[in-house]
């Protein structure tokens, strides 16, 4: 995630600009005191990691060991309180998950929501965030509130909300749509449509968080270069092209990541708005494994806990090649 | 004279858009003063045919709400305050210290980003329960102490800090310890803001941990007590749940509100970009 | 590199030996029936947890007092937990060992909790012939009863008597065909849109089949209530007859997951449905008038049964008071308490002399429920119950929305139901 020299508006001194170059050790004048600096840090460094790292291996390393080990077994809930007298039964519980059409149908449906999601949702962050940014001056505190308040409110009044906004005939973007002509479809009823009407809840709920990451990023972009691309000739659009997009690179790369990471393990939304369906059509994976876990199957749910895990460790490694600068 | 009238066009547009993104929102608030019945009318109303007190009335009084809202106060202080503190620690060392285990150290904090919730709730929930934290505030506080999003956001902010202060420190005799504390812990004004902001919503409005942790009602944070009071086997109170949801948003907002602007610049310097 | 080889190397020789130190017990597992200890005389002493969902949970402390008066010296902590998460919260706190003393339990949650062996059988002093017989099975696991019937619900068929009026039906339909023909009319000649408000498929839609099932003589078990059985000529008889109410467009099969069953009953949009004895208050709500509707029993087939749903009250294995836990039950199971608790609640009492009460025999549409419950019944109460009509859930909803073959989709069903098992 380090990038080098970067163009920074105040002239802040970054990470690559000191003169005495990455990490902190290679000052000629103290090399004989370099081990013990390094011992002093070291002991500071672990000093002040201590508290992460007890929370971490009690609260995080363990379960996620446990977890590994009952994918592995046969365990239902009733073997919790005697974890090790389970079978082993080795990779058993993926074959079963990847054999399991259900399971693959949420794969897929997974995979629908972040493809078609992540794009969208980022894309009405950036157009909000360049239009607070560049195009308006005055009452950006306002809106920057309201774009952002879909954020703060809890899923469960949310899905109230929406349930009543995608109804079929009487719901308020059917009747906006009704405005232009449009029948709007029967949104959460049926198969084809109950998807993209999540999709659409999802990047309104969403997006004002890239909203706000992209408003700092936007920041980093010197006018000057805008000024004299202006000057050259370049229209607004080209300007927003080459010199804006390009240096906004990391920026995208971190929302892009972190709402992969979220969209992938997308649960709330099917939960509460149609259970999984209509005919499967929303169930994610996140969604499935947790219904596994409430049959006690806690073997099989694991193992596809796990599999999520890989998939979202795999996504993430695919946006860095993509987006990483050429460093 | 043109930019002047583009730039009417684009408020146009903006509050347009800031309209239909706030919509939901608003129906939410509208909607709490509406009687189960008007609710479920359809076509559906917008302004409250008849408004009515009665579900905050019945949200105050059945509900035991102050309970539920110290519960939820002290859960999503602590939970924030642990995280300002261990978060900023960690991501200092790893950001301005040289030592060994560095790169294990990030790539672990790294790596627990990509974890799953499904992954660890279960057997988090029988260690808790082991350990004898279930049904206590600290079984709600604990696992939720530091996180990895925190550690990185603090780590990126702190290496745009000048390395210079840390020289000076060090030539002038302070330990280690000493210049965390009393030279860039202070700097990080605006990564704080937007640390807590973040982490204070997360805990506030997190309902399945609490959910399966809190055995008695004495430790229900409000987001359970919401589910619990409007749905029914068969059906939903949905005045008393829009109005719990309002009640439940506003301590959000107004911390959003005082913090705003500190909060954005806390993003802009995180060294993100 | 010689410390990380070293580190691996340790690192596996562990996971092997605690890999290898695993392996199931399958002697002596559970199965038999269990025989049950009594409860002493006297009062109620100490301190109970009990737990309790929802609207219930509201109330139930209210109710508590009177327990309380009449055992000076016991005290009744109730906790209120949310439906939404019930079953989960109850899953977890069987296997963390962390469950209350009594509870409220889901009749269709009996044999998954008996199977994880955290419920106390019934004292033999409990009378459980005072119970409706189907709420009463539903206590019973393997032979043994782990629960008792607290209060029941049954489903009945809603319809509009003024646009039935106008459709030109006068007595209620006995039979299938009558049903349906009522249903068409309401369509053709008072203006409904769909006829019927079936539910097509997903979860629950089984409590919506199943009655026409039951009212068929299908039994949803086999081999002596050992295996599930879910392609019988009876059921398949009730799935093509379910399925009719959607290809006629009787029923909409294209309704969103979260029904607008009021607003259409008051609209006339939808003038029938199945449903519980809830709906009665939720469709008054919406402005629709006592005089305006009536409820009626499911058309026999053979007989009419109807599904019972509602909660059992079960006392857990690790109970410290377990001798005052038991006692609380019984005095729930009082037809005073029941009509008591009917008055605070509206949930219909599971004790049959409870119904006696003027309340209830009183109110004409009530006075069908409780005839309804006579006759009505549960499913199996086997563990994997919840999982396998899952299965068949989904079955139904290709069946309804896609006119899939049901034979194809109760095989289906069978395999699914077959290869998770019983569970017991």
């Amino acid at each position: 995630m380090s990038s080098t020299t970067e163009v920074t508006p105040s002239g802040a001194t970054g990470r690559g600009s000191s003169p005495r170059g990455k990490g902190g050790d290679a000052r000629p004048e103290v090399n004989a005191g370099a081990g013990a600096s390094r011992r002093r840090q070291g002991l500071a460094a672990w000093t002040l990691a201590l508290p992460f790292c007890l929370l971490f291996l009690v609260f995080t390393a363990w379960p996620v060991i446990q977890s590994l080990f009952m994918s592995f077994t046969d365990t239902r809930s009733r073997d919790l309180r005697t974890p090790f007298a389970v079978d082993i039964v080795g990779l058993d519980n993926f074959t079963k998950a990847f054999s399991d059409p259900i399971f693959r149908k949420s794969m897929l449906n997974t995979a629908y929501f972040v493809v078609v999601g992540v794009p969208l949702t980022m894309a009405m962050a950036l157009a909000a965030a360049v239009a607070l940014d560049k195009g308006i001056t005055k009452l950006r505190g306002l809106f920057r509130l309201g774009f952002y308040t879909p954020v703060i409110t809890s899923i469960v009044a949310v899905a109230v909300v929406w349930r009543f906004l995608l109804e079929r005939e009487y719901g308020l973007i059917n009747t906006v749509l009704g405005w232009v002509g449009i029948d709007g479809p029967n949104w959460l009823g049926d198969p084809n449509w109950a998807m993209p009407g999540l999709i659409l809840m999802a990047s309104w709920r969403n997006f004002g968080t890239g909203m706000i990451i992209f408003l700092a990023g936007l920041q980093a972009v010197p006018w000057m270069l805008h000024e004299a691309a202006a000057i050259d000739g370049a229209g607004a659009w080209q300007r927003f092209r080459h010199i804006t997009l390009p240096l906004l690179r990391p920026t995208l790369l971190f929302v892009s990541v972190t709402t992969a990471i979220g969209y992938l393990q997308f649960f709330e939304e099917p939960f509460v708005m149609t259970n999984g369906g209509p005919l499967n059509s929303t169930i994610s994976m996140s969604m499935y494994t947790y219904k596994q876990f409430g049959f006690g199957n806690y073997g099989l749910a694991s193992a596809m806990s796990y599999i999520i895990f890989v998939i979202v460790a795999i996504v993430t490694a695919i946006q860095f090649r993509l987006l990483r600068e050429n460093t | 004279m043109t930019r002047t009238r583009s730039q009417w066009w684009l408020y146009a547009v903006l509050t347009i858009v800031l309209l239909a993104v706030i919509a939901p929102f608003v129906w939410m608030v509208l909607g709490s003063f509406k009687t189960q019945g008007e609710l479920l009318q359809t076509p559906p109303t917008w302004w409250p045919q008849t408004a009515t007190l009665d579900n905050y009335t019945r949200l105050f009084s059945r509900l035991n709400f102050s309970q539920y809202f110290v519960n939820s106060t002290i859960v999503a202080v602590a939970v924030t305050a642990g995280n300002l503190l261990f978060c900023s620690m960690v991501g200092y060392a790893l950001a301005m210290l040289d030592f060994p285990g560095r790169r294990a150290l990030f790539l672990v904090v790294m790596g627990t980003l990509l974890i799953p919730g499904v992954v660890t709730f279960v057997p988090l929930f029988v260690l808790v329960t082991n350990v004898g934290l279930a049904n206590s505030l600290p079984g709600l506080i604990l696992p939720f102490l530091v996180s990895p999003f925190g550690v990185f956001l603090m780590r990126q902010y702190i290496s745009g800090l000048p390395r210079d202060l840390l020289d000076a420190g060090r030539v002038d005799g302070a330990s280690e310890l000493r210049i965390f504390a009393r030279i860039f812990l202070p700097l990080c004004g605006p990564a704080l803001a937007t640390l807590g902001i973040l982490t204070f919503l997360g805990s506030w409005n997190n309902f399945l941990w609490p959910l399966v942790v809190a055995q008695e009602e004495s430790k229900y944070t409000l987001p359970v007590a919401l589910a619990l009071y409007s749905k029914g086997q068969n059906s939903t109170q949905y005045g008393l749940l829009l109005a719990g949801a309002t009640v439940v948003v506003i301590p959000v907002l107004a911390i959003f509100l005082a913090f705003q602007r500190r909060f954005i610049e806390g993003i802009a310097t995180t060294g993100i970009k | 590199m010689r410390r990380t080889s070293a580190a691996a190397v340790a690192t596996l020789t562990a996971a092997a030996l605690a890999l290898s130190a695993c392996g199931r017990d399958n002697g002596g597992g559970a199965g038999s029936s269990e025989t049950a200890k009594d409860i002493s005389s006297g009062k109620a002493t100490g301190t109970l947890t009990v737990w309790a969902m929802g609207n219930e949970g509201d109330i139930l402390p209210d109710l508590m007092k009177d327990f309380e008066a009449a055992n000076p010296g016991v005290k009744v902590n109730v906790t209120a937990i949310p439906w939404d998460s019930a079953h989960d919260k109850f899953t977890t706190a069987i296997t963390a060992g962390t469950t209350p003393d009594a509870a409220m339990v889901g009749s269709t949650w009996m044999g998954e909790f008996a199977g994880l062996d955290a419920l106390d059988p019934v004292p033999p002093s409990i009378d459980t012939s005072a119970y409706f017989e189907g709420a009463q099975k539903t206590n019973e696991v393997n032979g043994t009863n782990y629960g008792v019937p607290w209060y029941v619900e049954t489903r009945l068929i809603f319809y509009r008597t003024d646009l039935a009026k106008k459709a030109g039906i006068t007595t209620p339909p006995t039979d299938w065909d009558g049903l349906k023909n009522m249903a068409k009319a309401m369509q053709d000649k008072a203006g409904a849109k769909f006829g019927m408000g079936f539910q097509a498929g997903g979860q629950g839609s089984w409590q919506s089949i199943m009655p026409f099932a039951w009212s068929d003589g299908a039994n949803l078990t086999k081999d002596d209530g050992k295996a599930y059985n879910f392609d019988s000529p009876e059921l398949l008889e009730a799935v093509k007859y379910y399925q009719s109410y959607f290809t006629d467009g009787i029923s909409d099969k294209a309704a969103p997951a979260q029904p607008t069953t009021e607003p259409d009953f008051k609209s006339g949009r939808v003038p029938m449905f199945i449903s519980g004895p809830w709906m009665m208050s939720a469709v008054e709500k919406v402005g629709v008038k006592k005089d305006q509707y009536d409820v009626m029993p499911v058309p026999a087939k053979k007989t009419s049964s109807s599904f019972v749903g509602g909660s059992n009250f079960a006392v857990f294995k690790k109970s410290k008071n377990r001798d005052s836990a038991w006692k609380l039950v019984q005095w729930l199971s009082d037809p005073k308490v029941q009509a008591k608790w009917y008055g605070m609640s509206t949930d219909l009492p599971s004790v049959k002399s409870a119904w006696d009460d003027p309340a209830l025999s009183g109110d004409p549409k009530l006075k069908k429920f409780g005839t309804a419950l006579e006759t009505a019944q549960a499913p199996p109460s086997f563990p994997t119950w919840e999982q396998v009509v899952a299965g068949f859930d989904t079955e139904m909803e290709k069946v309804t929305k896609q006119g899939a073959d049901p034979a194809a989709a109760l095989k289906s069903a069978q395999q699914q139901a077959e290869s998770v098992g019983t569970g017991q």
